[in-house]
């Protein structure tokens, strides 16, 4: 109902304004007629600024409202302003352009730089409930968002140490055992056969655990760090790799998977689309950020949105990181990410 | 032959022991962690010692760490690492670790008394023990593309000899495991050397060492 009542009424409010437009055409109209009959110098313009005057203030004021709550009142007053300066300046042309123009601009000018500067002062000073509210919200986000991001990294280690201790090593101590009777039936051959079979059973689920652990983290990587790890991809990789890396202590572990990741994922794609190229690894600790840049000098044009780099992006921006890919044709390819790492 | 152990878990340190005496292998004592494995090395005077990668307290790569240490104050020191995973890392650390016969076998492995027993005496006599995704791992870095490269002019039964020479086995053995005679194996062998352009010599080990120093070359 509400809504119906508030329609019509602006179905009504438009119709007066059309009916407002329409007669002040007509007016503009019929004075300038009326001018060109009777000659003379040209006044109509004096009655076409007179009509224009409503309008102007109409648009003024409704962009003004749009503006949010706590610069209404400047949004206002500017909009105001500009309009009264327009007058006048068509006022100061239609006059003979003298000087005292000067002075009502001025004073404009010097109010509204006075508002803003105390409407400016004040959100400094005291940010509004819904900024204050937003901030808020962003802090516990981000906060709790890397703290569940930690937990995840810190959980994942644990199973992989526990598949390790647990599972993995009584698998081993169980194909052991098999292999220690195995051995002992040497004189009945069809025996030894079923344990052997058995033992194979065991291999392949401890080399199933084994792949398990290793997607979790490389042993390097969980061993000795980023730049060990980083190190041992250059040396494995098809293409001629150099690593360079300013970091000179061990980050957080969901950082260091996220950063290993980047580069294992550039250089394998180096690999594959730019044969014999030689690639670049860069790993810098910049106050806070850590700067990833896998760089080569192949074919180029890798297309961004590409599964695995749309894969990793999304592993960077979880952590609130960047990452960027350049791939001009013919100059070859560089990835570039960014992780906070406090 | 004298043996140590240095492994945290129990049941693996127990079943070792157990597995090696055996076959007439004396295990002359036991370590838990790093700095245990120093103290037995320094009192014992073993010919190998048998490490797990993973030891208390870091369980990282602790054993590897100690048993280089090990070995750089005992030169000539066989040390077998156990771990389960292959970290091509650790094995290179491994084979550059100077004088003494150099092991790096999956845990599961353990499980193929034969083929572990082996490997023990081997490495206890100086020799080499690579286990077979070692060498994968080595031949992959050798080799990525798989067509590239030397490895490329070997015929496949070639590369499956060249395969089980840098796991470190004897010709007997490499015969064995192709079904194959060893005139054969021997036949395959100057082949692959002289495809690699790699100094020809009647020694097993010194070949193997040959070999695995074409494929970390790459």
């Amino acid at each position: 109902m509400l809504d119906n009542d508030d329609t019509e009424r602006a179905i009504q409010w438009r119709g007066v304004r059309s009916v407002w437009s329409a007669l002040a055409m007509l007016a503009a109209i019929v004075v300038t007629i009326v001018w060109a009959a009777t000659g003379g110098a040209f006044w109509p313009v004096w009655v076409w600024l007179g009509l224009a005057v409503p309008f102007m203030f109409r648009a003024a004021l409704r962009s003004a409202r749009s503006a949010p709550r706590r610069w209404r009142a400047l949004a206002v007053q500017s909009a105001l302003s500009g309009v009264v300066a327009v007058i006048l300046i068509v006022v100061w042309a239609l006059t003979g352009a003298g000087f005292w123009l000067f002075w009502p601009l001025f004073g404009l000018g010097v109010a509204l730089a006075f508002h803003g500067l105390i409407v400016g002062m004040w959100s400094q000073l005291r940010p509004g409930p819904r900024e204050q509210a937003l901030e808020q919200r962003v802090d516990v986000l981000t906060r709790t968002r890397r703290g569940a991001l930690d937990v995840q990294a810190a959980e994942l280690r644990r199973i992989e140490r526990d598949l390790h201790d647990g599972a993995q090593a009584r698998l081993v101590a169980l194909s052991m055992q098999i292999g220690r009777a195995e051995d002992r039936l040497e004189d009945r051959p069809e025996l030894a056969e079923l344990l052997r079979s058995a033992r194979a059973e065991a291999s392949a689920a401890i080399g199933e655990l084994r792949d398990l652990a290793r997607g979790i983290a490389p042993p390097v990587l969980a061993d000795r760090g980023l730049v060990a790890a980083v190190d041992a991809l250059g040396k494995r990789s098809a293409l001629e790799v150099t690593v360079e890396a300013q970091v000179a202590r061990r980050l957080p572990p969901v950082i260091e998977s996220a950063a290993y990741f980047v580069v294992a994922e550039s250089l394998t794609n180096a690999a594959k689309h730019a044969r014999g190229a030689r690639a670049r690894v860069r790993l810098a600790d910049r106050g806070g950020r850590l700067v990833i840049v896998v760089s080569d000098d192949g074919p180029g044009g890798a297309v961004p949105t590409g599964g695995g780099l749309t894969g990793l992006r999304r592993r960077v921006e979880a952590l609130d990181g960047s990452l960027e890919v350049r791939s001009p044709a013919g100059a070859g390819t560089t990835i570039r990410a960014e992780l906070p790492c406090e | 032959m004298r043996v140590v152990i240095a492994e945290d878990q129990a049941l693996l340190r127990e079943g070792i022991t157990a597995l090696l005496r055996e076959q007439d292998i004396d295990v002359v004592a036991q370590a838990e962690d790093g700095p245990g494995l120093l103290r037995i090395v320094a009192g014992h005077k073993p010919d190998l010692a048998i490490v797990d990668v993973r030891l208390p307290p870091t369980f990282t790569d602790e054993g590897v760490r100690a048993a280089l240490e090990a070995r750089a104050r005992m030169p000539g020191l066989g040390v077998l690492i156990l771990s389960q995973y292959v970290e091509p890392v650790y094995t290179a650390e491994l084979l550059e670790s100077g004088e003494g016969g150099i092991g790096y076998l999956l845990k599961e492995r353990v499980g193929d008394v034969r083929a572990f027993v082996g490997a023990v005496q081997r490495v206890a006599a100086g020799g080499t023990a690579l286990d077979r995704e070692v060498v994968a791992e080595l031949v992959r870095s050798r080799d990525p593309g798989g067509e590239d490269g030397a490895l490329s002019a070997l015929t496949p039964r070639e590369r499956e000899v060249l395969g089980l020479m840098a796991e470190g086995r004897t010709n007997t053995a490499i015969a064995r495991a192709l079904v194959v005679t060893p005139g054969a194996v021997a036949k395959h062998i100057s082949n692959i050397f002289a495809k690699l352009d790699l100094p020809a010599t009647d020694e097993d080990h010194r070949r193997v060492l040959a070999v695995l120093a074409f494929l970390r070359a790459g």
